[in-house]
């Protein structure tokens, strides 16, 4: 055994990887999207685990409420008011300097999403909504790159993986985003750790056996785990690809990448404020996103609009979804506010 | 889609004039060709058009020399082509707090640099400019007079003839940015005193977005910035010196240009006094149901004669973004909202920087139009 591949024993000695396994992983590059609750646990455990090249893409600054669940942050982190992504490499390159570590601080969308994925072997998915998903999923499925979906909210999570051509995509199984405003997040639900450890545990798993190429190990179902309940459930989808016509994966056609669908952005003239407009559009039900908002922050709502103040920030929701944010005129921020609270 | 009202003339006016699609779909497909850079019919062709369109706009601002009209972009373009053309080391000039950012950010980017100095002359609440302190405001190196003729924001019209009349005495060139006005006041170049005259394609004169003019008097000299192909005198080692080529270097936008010359037809046949006492009409009214309103609070320039159909005002309680994303969403109505492009204007109005919410009306806006414009916003302040 080589020297340098020494720290790795316990895990060569596991049968299923062995030095050729470890081999594998040291040269696999995989990047790792949103490095929040999900994204700094499957971070530690990979860069522990030792794959290759590690590259994280967030967009976020650590908040002091990230550390009851995102284990690579601490008060001092809070305190330095740093990216998620610069904060995470550094405690990272601590853990294991053998992998080499980049960090991104950008906001995924359609006109970056292509060049970021670019030479991955796997992404793994650590962010928190429906919209970066499709992006991540058309960019992937484009470029043929492997990746494991993963979500949490409350004591719930569900992951899936997504090989391009042989398992049904994320589109096979959500063709549409729901209505903004309309599902739970962890900014207006909740969550708890334990469930981000399980479900970030098993996109971990997944991506070491496809990593070292045991992909007839690899999960081929959809599960869903509530912790609370104590239920885990896993949901055939084989079929899933031969029975719906995807747009993305059958017919190819990557609505998200040439932003036929999603959200856009631009700055209002003049103010520190900018508009967020979703194409695709619906009715959104004010008295069930105030009942679930009023927990986080003041809410107030009529026929026309809803008001939400959360810091220093107001959100101005419009009923067909569109959004007003006050209070910044960074992208990012105003993209970040939009996913927590409304939720796409 | 369901039915717009459309209140946001003052950016682009919309819809065109039937005549104006016709004309650009037929030139593009007859025309399309380069003008001027060859003897082909087609190229013959376009050229002939587009002189003729030139020649036409000329005539519609009274320009003896239809040469001296360039065709640009957009009023933008030619306000910056005028002023940093004409305007040298140490040079003052006289602006208001009415200007667009396309005149303040020139001129300060001038100052920035250390190159010009510049006066701002204030104006009363109802945004006329005061021309006592005008007067005063000229230096020995005052070189330049410059002066939005309607303002975007508020409405007022400036008393150009007088101000030019001021400027021709003062031997300081007169520059007007007509952007709100040319089209639906009439211009004089020669009776206006205006040396530079800058003007959209796309507002009051119908023509497409991406079309624009400026008009430059034989006493003034302007420095090229855009050099490049004119298909004439190609020998020569610099831009010819001869108007139009001299400042209108490259391919212009042909088919926008006919676009522009069906549009400014338009107005011919209507009659822009017509088309002026419509939209006077209309703004009276509008203004008159807006003051009734409870939470309203207009900023204007009065319902007198020397103002335009563009209107600011704002309700209690809402922000003018909100405002106008209510409008646009829950009535179908599009208007501007926020600083429009003139942040001293906003200073002076105690607007900035949220802003108002602007109706700017044209041609085809109607009364039923106004009405369901008030009976929408009764019902959101309600």
């Amino acid at each position: 055994m080589q020297a340098n591949l020494n720290r790795y024993s316990r895990q060569i000695l596991f049968s299923e990887i062995g030095e050729q396994g470890q081999r594998k992983l040291r040269d696999s590059k995989v990047v790792l999207a949103g490095c929040g609750a999900l994204g700094t646990v499957i971070a530690n455990s990979l860069v522990r685990a030792g794959i290759g090249e590690l590259k994280i893409i967030d967009r976020d600054f650590v908040e002091l409420n990230n550390l009851q669940r995102q284990i690579l942050f601490d008060e001092e982190d809070v305190k330095r008011n740093i990216p998620k992504a610069i904060a995470a490499v550094e405690k990272l390159k601590k853990i294991n300097s053998q992998v080499k570590l980049e960090a991104v601080v950008a906001d995924v969308n359609f006109t970056n999403v292509e060049a970021l994925v670019e030479g991955a072997k796997l992404l793994v998915d650590g962010t928190d909504n429906f919209e970066v998903r499709f992006l991540l999923n058309d960019a992937c499925v484009k470029a043929d790159i492997p990746w494991i979906y993963g979500s949490c909210v409350g004591s719930y999570g569900l992951t899936m993986n997504i090989i391009p051509g042989k398992t049904p995509c994320f589109r096979c199984l959500f063709e549409t985003a729901p209505l903004p405003g309309m599902a739970p997040t962890c900014d207006t639900a909740g969550v708890i750790n334990p469930i981000v450890n399980i479900i970030a545990a098993i996109e971990t798993a997944e991506a070491i056996k496809y990593l070292t190429g045991k992909f007839e190990a690899l999960n081929k179902d959809l599960i869903t785990i509530d912790i609370w309940e104590g239920s885990f459930e896993k949901f055939n989808i084989a079929d899933r690809r031969d029975k719906f016509d995807c747009p993305c994966c059958k017919q190819r056609k990557f609505e998200f990448l040439e932003a036929k669908q999603g959200s856009s952005i631009t700055s209002l003239c003049g103010r520190n404020a900018v508009q967020i407009t979703q194409k695709s559009i619906g009715r959104v039900d004010f008295q069930e996103l105030a009942e679930r908002l009023k927990k986080s922050g003041e809410v107030t709502f009529n026929k026309y609009l809803l008001k939400f103040s959360i810091d220093q920030y107001e959100i101005s929701l419009f009923p067909d979804s569109r959004a007003i944010i006050k209070g910044t005129n960074d992208f990012s921020v105003a993209r970040g506010l939009y996913a927590k609270y409304i939720g796409t | 889609m369901k039915k717009i009202i459309y209140f946001d003339n003052a950016a682009t006016s919309w819809p065109k004039p039937v005549s104006v699609y016709r004309k650009m779909d037929e030139f593009i497909r007859k025309w399309g060709a380069n003008p001027g850079r060859a003897g082909h019919r087609m190229a013959v062709g376009a050229e002939r058009i587009i002189e003729e369109t030139r020649h036409q706009t000329a005539q519609f601002f009274a320009i003896k020399d239809y040469q001296r009209i360039i065709f640009t972009l957009n009023c933008t373009d030619s306000l910056n082509i005028g002023i940093k053309g004409l305007l040298k080391r140490g040079d003052h000039v006289i602006t208001t707090y009415l200007e667009h950012n396309s005149v303040s950010r020139p001129l300060e980017g001038l100052v920035k640099k250390g190159i010009i100095t510049v006066t701002r002359v204030n104006h009363s609440e109802d945004g006329f400019i005061d021309l006592q302190e005008l007067n005063k405001a000229f230096t020995p190196q005052t070189r330049l007079v410059v002066i939005v003729h309607g303002s975007n924001v508020i409405g007022s019209l400036q008393p150009i003839r007088e101000i030019g009349k001021i400027s021709k005495e003062k031997c300081t060139i007169f520059m007007v940015d007509a952007a709100q006005t040319a089209g639906v006041i009439p211009i004089d170049v020669e009776r206006d005193n205006i040396d530079l005259l800058a003007f959209p394609g796309h507002k009051a004169l119908f023509g497409p977005p991406g079309t624009g003019g400026l008009y430059v008097a034989p006493r003034v000299d302007l420095e090229p910035w855009r050099e490049g192909g004119s298909g004439v005198d190609s020998e020569s080692e610099l831009q010819p010196k001869e108007l139009p080529f001299k400042l209108e270097g490259g391919t212009i936008n042909t088919v926008g240009i006919a676009g522009l010359g069906a549009g400014i037809t338009f107005i011919q046949k209507e009659g822009i006094e017509k088309i002026r006492q419509h939209e006077m009409e209309l703004t009276k009214y509008l203004l008159e149901k807006l003051s009734e309103m409870r939470k309203v609070i207009i900023y204007d320039s009065g319902d007198g004669e020397m103002r335009i159909g563009t209107v600011s005002f704002n309700v209690e309680g809402l922000s003018p973004a909100e405002v106008g994303a209510i409008l646009d969403e829950s009535f179908g109505i599009a208007c501007r909202t926020g600083l429009h492009c003139a942040p001293y204007t906003h200073k002076k109005l105690g607007t900035f920087p949220e802003g108002t919410v602007r109706f700017s009306l044209g041609y085809f806006n109607t009364r039923e139009e106004v009405d369901f414009a008030i009976n929408s916003l009764t019902q959101i302040v309600a």
